[in-house]
Formats: C-alpha cells, sequence, structure tokens
C-alpha cells in the first residue's frame, strides 16, 4: 500500500499537509496585475533567482515555484510570504508590497504554463523542408500537379501566409479553410437523378441544396441510390502516403510561391 | 462500526453485481463487468419495430453559475443509476432522482461550486440508502436517496492545483472509490478509499511508482515522477471472486513535451490492477509507454470469461484511445493480444509484453509530425460494450490525422508544451472479435469521426447506438444490419441504459439535457 501522505518531496510533503488540514480552495484564482508581475520579476531575480532558476523551474537548491502547491494556493502572497520568513535562507527584508509582487509574478508564470498548449509556432520552426524536394513531390509522387499549377490556382500562394497555415491547409484542406462543397447524387427508384452540394447525410436521411438553391430532403431506402463526391478525395488519401519529410517539403515549395 | 443498514445495503449490491441478472442498472457500467450488457429480452430484435417513446425528462439546473467562471451545461453525459424504480441522473454540481416509471422528478440536489472544470459528470454511485457523487471542485458528497439531502461531503482532490471532479465512484464492499481529474500542470494522479459512512479515507493509490520501486527507473527524475500526470477519470470494474480492481490511468505530464521525462513513464496510460481492500498494486499493463499524444487510456476495462486457443479464460479486454485493442489475462496482467482497431502510424510494432512501441519519429516536433489517430483519439470516453451472447466487443471507432506540434523550447517543459492541430477523420461503428481482433463487421457512419454516443447490447438480440444526426439507432449485433431508429431532439451524449420494473423493460438514453424513455406499447 502507498503511503497515505507522502514525504519524498518537500512540495508534495506540503501538499500532503494542506489536504490533510482539510483547507478548502478559494473561488477564483489570482487575477494578476501585470505591473506587480513586472515589479515582482525584479524581486525575484534580486533574492530568488540563484536557487529557483532564470525559468522558475528550480535548480539543484531550490524546488520548482511552479508546481509548487504553496504558490498554488498562494493568495497575494498570504502563503509565500509567511513561507520565506520560517525557511532558512529566505530573504527576510522584504517588504509586504514586494511580497505581493513577488506573488504576482509567480501566479503569471503558472498562468502561462497551464495555458501554454495555446501558442502558436513561429514560421522558422515549421520552415524546415527543401523547397527543390517540395516541388518534385508536388509534380511527382504526389500528384498535386494534377489539380494544381503553381501559376494557376496556387500563383503566388505563399504572400501573406504563415507556415503553420500553408501546413494545415493542404493537409486538411475542409478543416482550414471552409472548403469546398460536398456534392450527392440521389437517384431516385424511378431512375431520376438530383445532384446537388450536400447539406446533410446520415444512414436515413439525405438533403441537398440544389442548383436553384432549394434544399430537398430524400428518405434513404435500398432503392435510392445515394452517392457522395468528395472533391478533396485525393487530399484525404494522401494523408496515408506522406511522410513528415514529404510534408515539410511541400510547405516550403508552397511558402516560396510568391 | 458500519450501520446494519450499510451492511444490508452491501450484501444486496454484491448479490446484484455478481450474479448479473440483475433487472435494475445500479451502477455506471450495469453491473462490475463494464460490459454495457443487459439479460433483458422484452425488447428484442423481433419487436424492436414497436419500441415507442413513454416519457420525456428534461435536466433543469436553474440559471446560476458553475463556478470557476463558467456556466452550467445541461449535457446529460453520465450514464444514469436505476435502482428499485427509481432514476439517479446527474450533471456537474447537479444530482436528480426520477421516477423511472413516469419521469416524475422526486427531488433535485444542487451544490454550489467553487470552481473546477465543468466538463461533463460522469455519474453516480449508490450503497444502500446513500448515493455519491464527484463534483468539478474537488468534492465527494454523499446524499440520502430517499430526499436528496447532504449527509457529508469531503475533499478528494486540491482545487488550487487544478485537480477536478467529473467520474462516477465506484463501490467495492464497504469502499467508495474515486479518481480524479485535471492535466493543466503537472501533478499527479491517484485513486482513493473512502468508508461509505463516514467519508473518512481509507487508501489512496497514486499512479506513480514509489521512488526506489524498480518501476521508478522509468522516468528519469523522482521530480518527473511525482508530477508526471496519469488522471484516473475513467469507469473502473471489479472481479469479486479474485478481489481486484481494475481502471486505467491518462496522459503523461507535461502531456506533450515529453523532452523532460524520457522512459517509460509508469503507471501512466495503463491497465491497473488494484487489491480494493487495501490500494495495493496487483499488476499493470502500459497501453502507451512514453505517450506524447494525450492518448488516456482510461477506457473501460471491460471483464469477460472467453475461450483461448480451447482453453478458458478469465479476460480483459480495452480498446484504448490509441487506436490498439487489448486482450489480457485478468488474472496477472499478461497480454494475449495486441491489435490495432484502427491502422494508425504512429508505433513501430509491439514488444515482448503486448506493449506498443512508441516510434520516437511521431513524437510531437517544433515543425509537426503527421499523427493518426489525433488527440481526440480513436474512441474517447464513450463506453464501448461486449456481448457475451455474441462475443462480440463493440467500439465507436475514430480514424483521424492531425499534426502535433511542440512549442516548449526549455529544457524542462511544463504543463502541455505543444499541442495538435487541425484533423480529417471519419467514424465507425465496429465489432472486433476478441479472439482473433479481427473485425467482423464495420458500419461506417456518414459524415466525419469524433466522439459519439456509448454503446449497450442486449440479451434480446440488440446493438444501440446514437450517431450525430440525433438519431438512435438499434442494430443487429451479429452483422450490423439496421434493424429500427428514431430522431431524438439532439445527438445522444451519453450511454443507453436498459431496466425492467413490473414486467415492462424500458430503455433510456441522455441527448443534450433531455432523457428519453421508451418501452413497448401495452398490448
Amino acid at each position: 500500500m502507498r503511503a497515505l501522505l507522502p514525504t519524498i518531496t518537500g512540495a508534495v510533503f506540503l501538499a500532503a499537509v494542506a489536504y490533510a488540514a482539510g483547507q478548502a480552495g478559494p473561488t477564483e484564482r489570482q487575477k494578476i496585475d501585470n505591473a506587480a508581475a513586472t515589479r515582482g520579476r525584479a524581486v525575484y531575480a534580486q533574492s530568488c533567482i540563484n536557487c529557483h532558476g532564470s525559468n522558475v523551474k528550480g535548480g539543484e537548491s531550490g524546488p520548482d515555484l511552479i508546481r509548487s502547491a504553496v504558490v498554488l494556493r498562494d493568495r497575494l502572497g498570504n502563503e509565500i510570504g509567511p513561507a520565506m520568513k520560517k525557511l532558512a535562507n529566505h530573504p527576510k527584508d522584504l517588504t509586504p508590497e514586494q511580497v505581493v509582487d513577488l506573488s504576482h509574478f509567480l501566479h503569471q508564470r503558472i498562468e502561462t504554463t497551464s495555458s501554454n498548449r495555446n501558442a502558436t509556432p513561429p514560421n522558422a520552426s515549421i520552415l524546415t523542408g527543401n523547397v527543390q524536394a517540395g516541388k518534385a513531390y508536388f509534380n511527382g509522387a504526389g500528384k498535386c500537379s494534377t489539380c494544381h499549377s503553381p501559376t494557376g490556382d496556387l500563383a503566388a500562394y505563399g504572400t501573406g501566409k504563415t507556415a503553420i497555415t500553408i501546413q494545415q491547409n493542404f493537409l486538411f484542406p475542409r478543416v482550414a479553410r471552409g472548403g469546398k462543397q460536398l456534392e450527392v447524387t440521389v437517384t431516385s427508384a424511378a431512375g431520376k437523378a438530383i445532384r446537388g452540394a450536400l447539406v446533410r447525410i446520415d444512414d436515413f436521411k439525405v438533403s441537398l441544396r440544389d442548383d436553384a438553391g432549394q434544399t430537398q430532403m430524400f428518405e434513404r431506402a435500398a432503392n435510392v441510390k445515394v452517392e457522395v463526391h468528395d472533391p478533396l478525395a485525393a487530399h484525404h488519401e494522401l494523408l496515408d502516403q506522406y511522410t513528415d519529410a514529404d510534408m515539410h517539403n511541400i510547405v516550403a515549395y508552397l511558402e516560396s510561391l510568391k | 462500526m458500519k450501520t446494519l443498514a450499510t451492511i444490508i445495503g452491501i450484501l444486496l449490491l454484491a448479490a446484484v453485481l455478481v450474479g448479473q441478472t440483475s433487472v435494475d442498472w445500479p451502477t455506471y457500467n450495469g453491473d462490475y463487468s463494464g460490459r454495457h450488457f443487459s439479460p433483458l429480452t422484452k425488447i428484442n430484435s423481433t419487436n424492436v419495430n414497436n419500441l415507442k417513446l413513454a416519457w420525456t425528462w428534461r435536466a433543469n439546473p436553474g440559471s446560476g453559475p458553475a463556478g470557476g467562471g463558467g456556466t452550467t451545461s445541461a449535457t446529460i453525459k453520465g450514464t444514469p443509476l436505476e435502482i428499485n424504480g427509481i432514476l439517479y441522473t446527474t450533471i456537474p454540481d447537479h444530482v436528480w432522482a426520477v421516477d423511472a416509471r413516469t419521469g416524475k422528478e422526486l427531488w433535485h440536489f444542487s451544490w454550489e461550486s467553487k470552481g473546477g472544470w465543468h466538463i461533463g459528470n460522469r455519474g453516480a454511485a449508490v450503497l444502500g440508502s446513500t448515493l455519491y457523487v464527484e463534483t468539478p471542485d474537488c468534492n465527494l458528497i454523499a446524499l440520502n436517496i430517499a430526499d436528496g439531502k447532504e449527509r457529508w461531503h469531503t475533499e478528494i482532490c486540491d482545487l488550487e492545483q487544478f485537480y477536478y471532479g467529473s467520474v462516477a465512484p465506484t463501490i467495492v464492499k464497504n469502499h467508495v472509490i474515486v479518481g480524479v481529474s485535471g492535466d493543466d500542470l503537472d501533478i499527479p494522479g491517484y485513486v482513493e478509499a473512502h468508508d461509505p459512512e463516514t467519508g473518512k479515507l481509507q487508501w489512496r493509490w497514486y499512479t506513480h511508482p514509489n521512488p526506489g520501486d524498480p518501476e521508478a527507473k522509468t522516468w528519469p527524475s523522482v521530480e518527473a515522477m511525482m508530477h508526471g500526470g496519469g488522471m484516473t477519470w475513467g469507469p473502473s470494474t471489479y472481479d469479486p471472486e479474485l478481489n481486484l480492481y481494475y481502471f486505467g490511468t491518462g496522459n503523461p505530464q507535461p502531456v506533450i513535451a515529453g523532452r523532460g521525462r524520457q522512459g517509460d513513464n509508469l503507471y501512466t496510460e495503463s491497465i491497473i490492477a488494484l487489491n480494493p481492500d487495501t490500494g495495493k498494486l496487483a499488476w499493470y499493463f502500459q497501453a502507451s509507454p512514453h505517450d506524447t499524444h494525450d492518448w488516456d487510456a482510461i477506457e473501460i476495462p471491460i471483464l469477460f470469461d472467453g475461450e483461448v486457443n480451447g482453453q478458458p479464460r478469465k479476460l480483459l479486454a480495452q480498446a484504448s484511445r490509441n487506436g490498439w485493442f487489448f486482450v489480457l489475462d485478468r488474472t496477472n496482467g499478461k497480454n494475449i493480444l495486441s491489435t490495432e482497431f484502427v491502422k494508425t502510424n504512429w508505433t513501430k510494432g509491439v514488444d515482448a509484453k503486448g506493449q506498443p512501441i512508441p516510434d520516437p519519429k511521431k513524437e510531437p516536433q517544433f515543425d509537426g509530425a503527421l499523427v493518426s489517430p489525433n488527440q481526440g483519439g480513436a474512441i474517447n470516453w464513450p463506453p464501448p460494450s461486449f456481448s457475451p451472447n455474441t462475443g462480440l466487443f463493440y467500439v465507436n471507432a475514430t480514424r483521424a490525422f492531425s499534426v502535433y506540434y511542440l512549442y516548449d523550447t526549455e529544457d524542462k517543459p511544463e504543463g502541455w508544451g505543444g499541442n495538435d492541430r487541425g484533423g480529417w477523420s471519419e467514424g465507425m461503428l465496429e465489432a472486433i472479435d476478441y479472439k482473433t481482433g479481427k473485425v467482423k463487421w464495420l458500419h461506417k457512419w456518414p459524415g466525419s469521426g469524433g466522439i459519439r454516443s456509448g454503446l449497450l447490447s442486449t440479451a434480446g438480440n440488440l446493438l444501440f447506438a446514437g450517431d450525430n444526426s440525433s438519431n438512435l439507432i438499434a442494430f443487429d449485433p451479429k452483422d450490423g444490419s439496421i434493424l429500427w431508429h428514431t430522431e431524438l431532439r439532439a445527438s445522444m451524449s451519453n450511454t443507453p441504459i436498459t431496466y425492467e420494473l413490473d414486467g415492462v423493460q424500458y430503455l433510456i438514453v441522455g441527448a443534450g439535457d433531455t432523457l428519453y424513455t421508451f418501452t413497448m406499447p401495452a398490448k
């Protein structure tokens, strides 16, 4: 059986103590005052950085403060202030205002870290492919040139687009661009065929928008033929064929079309 | 000292769950096996065409804020319980008791939230006269099932560390076993057991090894291990004969940027067997060693007895979010079968233990890696179903691609440190032969993939599922042909259940904020 209150690291120990004490968390996280956080960064640089590291993620002589249960529970210095007073080798001469500033800085780091899934990669990160290899794939194995042309629909395609947008557009054209329409042909039992833009389809009904802009709905049955035409099918089939190198090379080639 | 009522409750529950002859639906999974299979036959493949809507009931949580800055989304994702003619159904912070015959609301419990992520509540558990439910703000609440009044509540996780509660508790003997959720920051997962009478903590098992254990070597440091994630937000199962409690664990932390946690990262994304009396680990099987794609292995570890190479075996099967289907010997966790149930592109085969070997090239990259499945996975939380009558494992599967990016350039990434983007997907209902891993039949859903409803199979030769166009559909579980359907006012958002009262079989599904109940018309 695992120990109920692990005493392995300081942070976990403190979390366990807090848990045992049954403290309920406040209703909201600390609202960060950016100006105070900037001042707090200076306090950190002067008094904390040597042990807790330049990125607040800890070092050989001090724990990570982003993952610290004490800091996570802190509101405007009410936890970190007393903790610094109590712990050896911590600054004792910070003013109450400096402790509040430090709190804002640490919570700013926590907020940035806990939401860091939402970043956008810079062009330089994405543009690792080879333009010539991308061009060769475009005209060769990828058969992209069957439908697309760098002097036609893709003229100046790379202008004004981020690299990640280009990458997402050719891999997943419907998702990224709102896309071309799926079309459907419904052939009734009597043999009458109607083609239009697919509005909705399931196992029982299919509806389409016809050339006149009218939406028509059909019940599906064994004697009603439904054919969906996906103009982007070739893109989907390529997903099983691209190597990551192919993908990067195509991005480089498309980005170069300016 | 337990009260007599609790002891009787435990005995009744044990009788109901072990025998699996119940006409009730007393737990999230219907029984301890996790099969989402009902032995009821009054609704069956010969008469399902006559099934009619009997009544609906709509969840009205009121207009109060949900806490944590959000508003309450009245989407029923949980599987209701049906016990002695009363349904118990949940959304985050809310529990209702509803007459299972008529749909009349009997009581409504509302919890004043302090926050936490209100993504969904998977359901409740009942022992004797007490109902147990988790809240987003990290509380386990015990309610009197007679009137919905609170008996006690206790904190099960730390909201400040970005934990939250969502999973349905499981009752095993005198243990109320709960799991926890949350992966914004780097925190360890655990399951813990509480006393049903007092709420007192009985044991806690963290989803990482103890420092010094051989498995601790699957982490580069104690610090990485103690902040390594592995949340326990999926349903659990239990084998009373073996006295083993089974569940899956979630993704390691940091989620996408795995540079700072080289190694297999046990016990994240693993199928776990614990002794429910002590919380001691019996065995583990890792579905995704060193995952960097958020592929929680929390899908139900379904228990059934079967035959492998002519020998009777006690089995456990999981269709995992990473696209792999595993069959294990549930007495010891030894692998019997590992196979993809959708085509994926992230492995280099399986190792001697039957565990997929991740291809390092398909880890997230700064310039992107094209990966299948996507982050949503080949399956997500909606329950699959296993029918002992057909020997088939039914799963709503998705084949999807997305590009995984690394964002965090630091030596020690934290949080997520990356994400996936975009995607193309297709969805299909599959029937997998557990003996071979082969797909016996497949129904391709029109339209794209993604999360679809949970599944229910019955001895009436029926398999119920929801599509993304608000249809509730009954399939023939033997061949996948469609036998019946009806259109709801929203797509099914939970998993169908069925129960029998006074000789009448009821079928209930949740779609959005409404429960829809179907019965055969009286003759």
